[in-house]
């Protein structure tokens, strides 16, 4: 198993490169460049072309790009031309709030995504089972961002329980003041985006269960008087997590991709809206920056699951 | 409203302000449009408290992206910035000098200015107890060193322009040919209180704050030393601890969020009243919520008038304003920049060249209605290209492009644009389409899209969109701003000016912002006189912007769209909020009378 591992690794690096071309490409394939919008009367094109011309910008691609890699090796991922600051620093703030956010809202999905599943499918066809199913399907159709605007209207602003903007509040000081301000922040967002997706955790959970329950092992077992419970535990619970493990590795590597809707409504400084800024803005670092890192966790992520997979399951194996 | 820079910002105010409307009276057909009144100043009921002023002015920058965080004016180049960092300059326009109601500079600043017409000098001398919030004294070197981050070779600001190479030196400093900027000098030396800047030649511009030859903001070099410009946008000093010289001082940052204040005890101005303040991002969507639920007193970077209905019934806030100091406009393509002279040339074959076709276009669309019909009484039908905040060379009396679709079809039919069936053709008979390229925006906004090709369809003109729909930002600009474009013949902008008001920036023959490359003799001629010689004199200054103005108008290359209003709502609870331009203590000023907002 180490051998495949090692060898999945190495063909990642390909991939990458590929990738990394690929994105570079496409990014300065965008019209426009990172000052198209600085033209204002006090800045003089002049000074805009000196700009582009400090920063390489005119320099055939695949020197831009050799540039690049030359500086990736030295775990310099280049400055943000918007926010003049290292790509690496603003990758370090955003990724820290937005790493917190989806951890919690991670833990609060499971949290009440695996009991819903299990008491569905234990009470397959009845009045409880029926209110799980529409709970989900309900929590499914309506749109995230009228979740989250209805949510952060309700509890933000009209009934005033939780803080509305930001990560952190801006009096908060001290570590602990500090640490509870910045759990405050994300309960609300945390919540409902928990209370709203887990859906596919609940739906996989329950059809996985009520597949076992009628499955040949588990009369076998009943019939020689294997107490339920012991069953649920034993037989049906572990099998049924196999598809959810298949998932697990790619929501731990999804944590930093962070959610543009949630960091939108809520003001929340996270990759999410890094990156849409930075497209919109035409940084072009961050952009290349944040694509691959986000390639490389998808690859990771496959990875994960792939051995995730492989210890919940014997029957898989990876050669 | 999003964030990015200077310009998407003033598209933003635009796309919404495009919408904003007379209240609800209509134009008269000459002259300004009338529109609402809005005070600049307003002031809570009741008496200031201990209570309310110990306790938290809490302030909402409005905006759907965090702020860049660069508390450097050198250096920062969007508004957020500094408007989140503004407490930590005096009120006013200017961080360097006070100002009248037209941004004309006057003593009492931090620093004072002279000018020598005759040696070419501009001298400023900085105040006695001018001191940074860090306790150090402001120096002559700090009033040097702006131009010395603008002009430096490897600088990452925007702000260097052309006009800075009047100052002697600075071409050479700009080249990296010299070390230092030799035109600027310390009579005092640098550490005393002056500095003289000489100048190849003095422009009347120079009596206005934020003109383009005069810097009017300090950088303190000796807690800068050490770190290369740059690197000084990344640095700790202008990121995590930036020093001030107004009447508050920075004592958090939460980057991209949020900035908390208290008073600077070494503020040489009037003492500040309020003891803490907290600036916060919220975005353009939450703002009416989070007013409604009193979370925020007033306001910073703006709110579209589209929310201005539902704010103006929020009883507990008032409502305060000054005209803004931008415009959007309907430009025409009538030529080309040449790349060899970077001048604007004018192509007489053009699609566009023939000014009745663009009066035509201008007089075929009723932007008073668009006004009514989304604005809220906060934007209004331009009559001019230049914003009615500059009181004095504002010409209220041009008549502009109100409605008139009779006037519109006989200037066609003279100028021979005869109907061939549904359409027009150009006079020679050939079949002619007209492109108008627009940017992507609300939704209402894209309705006053299709509201002007409706009207101008209805002219007999086929007008379509550059690529049949609105486009975006960056594709827009990359178009237009490169020399020779055919993709749009007319095209929708907006422009947020500086206070000081010459439009040669945008309009010269040698403007690389003249993007439909209007160039004539008389209009060199006109735009050269707002800054000649004699242009020292008022009268002659005020008479020539007139005439520009209305000649502008007599061409319609460049046809002002709309004005309008920039406001805040303010709490009850405050007291003395006054961003009248005048004012130079806008923070000093305010009290509250209690401890929330009520």
């Amino acid at each position: 198993m180490w051998k495949t591992i090692l060898r999945r690794v190495l063909i990642m690096i390909p991939e990458l490169i590929i990738l990394s071309i690929l994105v570079f490409l496409l990014a300065k394939a965008m019209p426009g460049d990172p000052f198209t919008g600085s033209i204002n009367p006090k800045a003089d094109p002049a000074q805009i072309h000196h700009l582009m011309e400090i920063h390489g910008l005119y320099d055939p691609w695949y020197q831009q790009y050799w540039n690049w890699v030359v500086h990736l090796f030295h775990g310099d991922l280049g400055m943000s031309y918007e926010y003049q600051e290292p790509v690496v620093t603003l990758i370090q703030q955003r990724g820290a709030n937005t790493l917190w956010l989806a951890l919690f809202t991670m833990v609060l999905t499971y949290v009440i995504g695996l009991p819903l599943g299990l008491y569905a499918a234990h009470h397959e066809g009845k009045l409880q089972d029926t209110l799980v199913r529409v709970y989900t399907y309900v929590t499914m159709s309506i749109p995230f961002f009228v979740v989250l605007v209805l949510g952060i209207w309700i509890f933000g602003y009209a009934l005033n329980w939780f803080p509305t903007s930001g990560s952190v509040s801006a009096t908060a000081s001290g570590l602990g003041a500090t640490t509870m301000s910045r759990l405050g922040h994300i309960i609300l967002p945390g919540l409902l985006g928990a209370l709203f997706g887990t859906v596919n955790i609940v739906q996989y959970l329950r059809s996985e269960v009520i597949d076992a329950k009628h499955s040949d092992y588990v009369r076998t077992a009943r019939s020689k008087g294997v107490p339920m419970k012991d069953i649920y535990r034993h037989h049906i619970f572990r099998n049924s997590l196999l598809p959810i493990a298949a998932f697990a590795g790619y929501s731990i590597t999804g944590l930093l991709g962070g959610s543009i809707f949630t960091e939108m409504v809520f003001s929340y400084p996270g990759m999410g809206l890094l990156f849409l800024n930075a497209i919109n803005f035409r940084d072009y670092t961050v952009i290349t920056a944040l694509v691959l890192l986000y390639g490389f966790l998808n690859l990771m992520g496959t990875l994960l699951s792939d051995i995730v997979l492989s210890i919940v399951d014997p029957r898989v194996r990876i050669e | 409203m999003s964030t990015k820079k200077w310009l998407t910002i003033g598209i933003a105010t635009m796309s919404v302000m495009a919408l904003a409307a007379c209240s609800n009276k209509s134009s008269d057909k000459s002259g300004a449009v009338k529109h609402i009144t809005m005070s600049a100043k307003y002031s809570g009921p009741g008496k200031a408290t201990t209570e309310g002023n110990n306790s938290t002015l809490k302030i909402a920058e409005v905006n759907d992206a965090p702020f860049t965080g660069i508390a450097s004016g050198t250096l920062a180049s969007n508004a957020e910035d500094s408007d989140v960092f503004s407490p930590g300059a005096p009120g006013g326009a200017d961080e360097l000098f006070n100002v009248t109601k037209d941004w004309k500079i006057v003593d009492g600043g931090l620093a004072n200015q002279r000018i020598n017409r005759k040696d070419k000098t501009v001298t400023i001398t900085l105040r006695k107890n001018a001191r940074w919030s860090n306790g150090d004294k402001v120096t002559a070197k700090d009033i040097e060193y702006p131009y010395e981050i603008i002009g430096n070779k490897d600088t990452t600001s925007q702000q260097y322009s052309s006009d800075f190479a009047a100052i002697k030196g600075m071409a050479a400093y700009h080249a990296g040919k010299a070390k230092t900027i030799s035109g600027i000098t310390y009579p005092d030396g640098q550490k005393g209180r002056s500095v003289v800047i000489h100048l190849t030649k003095v422009a009347p511009s120079m009596k206005y704050s934020r003109n383009s030859f005069i810097w009017g903001g300090v950088e303190p070099y000796e807690y800068y030393k050490g770190t290369p410009i740059s690197k000084l946008a990344s640095s700790k000093q202008v990121r995590k601890n930036p020093i001030f010289t107004g009447p508050y001082k920075l004592d958090k940052e939460v980057q991209g969020e949020s900035t908390t204040w208290s008073p600077n005890k070494y503020y040489w101005g009037k003492k500040a009243q309020i003891k803490h303040i907290t600036i916060q991002v919220v975005s353009m969507n939450n703002i009416v919520a989070a007013l409604n639920s009193k979370k925020y007193d007033f306001v910073l970077g703006g709110i579209g008038s589209a929310q201005y209905p539902k704010i103006k019934k929020l009883k507990d806030y008032g409502l305060a304003g000054t005209p803004a100091l931008s415009y959007s406009y309907f430009g025409f393509n009538v030529g080309h920049m040449d790349p060899k002279t970077g001048l604007n040339v004018m192509d007489k074959n053009s699609k566009m060249a023939n000014k009745n076709l663009r009066r035509a276009m201008m007089y075929a669309v009723d932007i008073d209605a668009v006004a009514k019909k989304f604005g809220n009484g906060l934007s209004w039908r331009a009559n001019t290209l230049i914003p009615p905040v500059f009181k004095d060379v504002y010409d209220s009396k041009a008549a502009g492009f109100p409605y008139n679709m009779k006037k519109a079809k006989s200037l066609l039919d003279k100028a021979g644009y005869k109907k061939h069936g549904k359409w027009r053709t150009d006079p020679n008979g050939k079949k002619l389409v007209i492109h108008l390229g627009a940017m992507s925006s609300s939704s209402s906004t894209e309705a006053t899209y299709q509201y002007y090709l409706q009207q101008w369809h209805k002219a007999g003109l086929d007008v379509k969109m550059t690529g049949g729909k609105p486009m975006e930002m960056n594709s827009f600009y990359a178009t237009l701003q490169k020399p020779k474009q055919n993709k749009m013949d007319v095209f929708l902008g907006a422009w947020q000016t500086s206070s000081e008001p010459t439009p040669t920036q945008l309009y010269g023959v040698d403007a690389p912002y003249n993007m439909g490359h209007f160039a004539t003799k008389k209009n060199t001629e006109l735009l050269n006189s707002l800054n000649s010689n004699k242009a020292w004199n008022a009268k002659y200054r005020v008479q020539q912007y007139k005439k520009w103005q209305e000649y502008m108008n007599s061409q319609a290359a460049v046809a002002p769209e709309q004005f309008s209003y920039s406001w805040s709502p303010v709490n009850k609870r405050v007291k003395g909020y006054d961003v009248s331009e005048q004012n130079n203590e806008f923070w000093s000023d305010m009290t509250l009378t209690a401890a929330n907002p009520k």
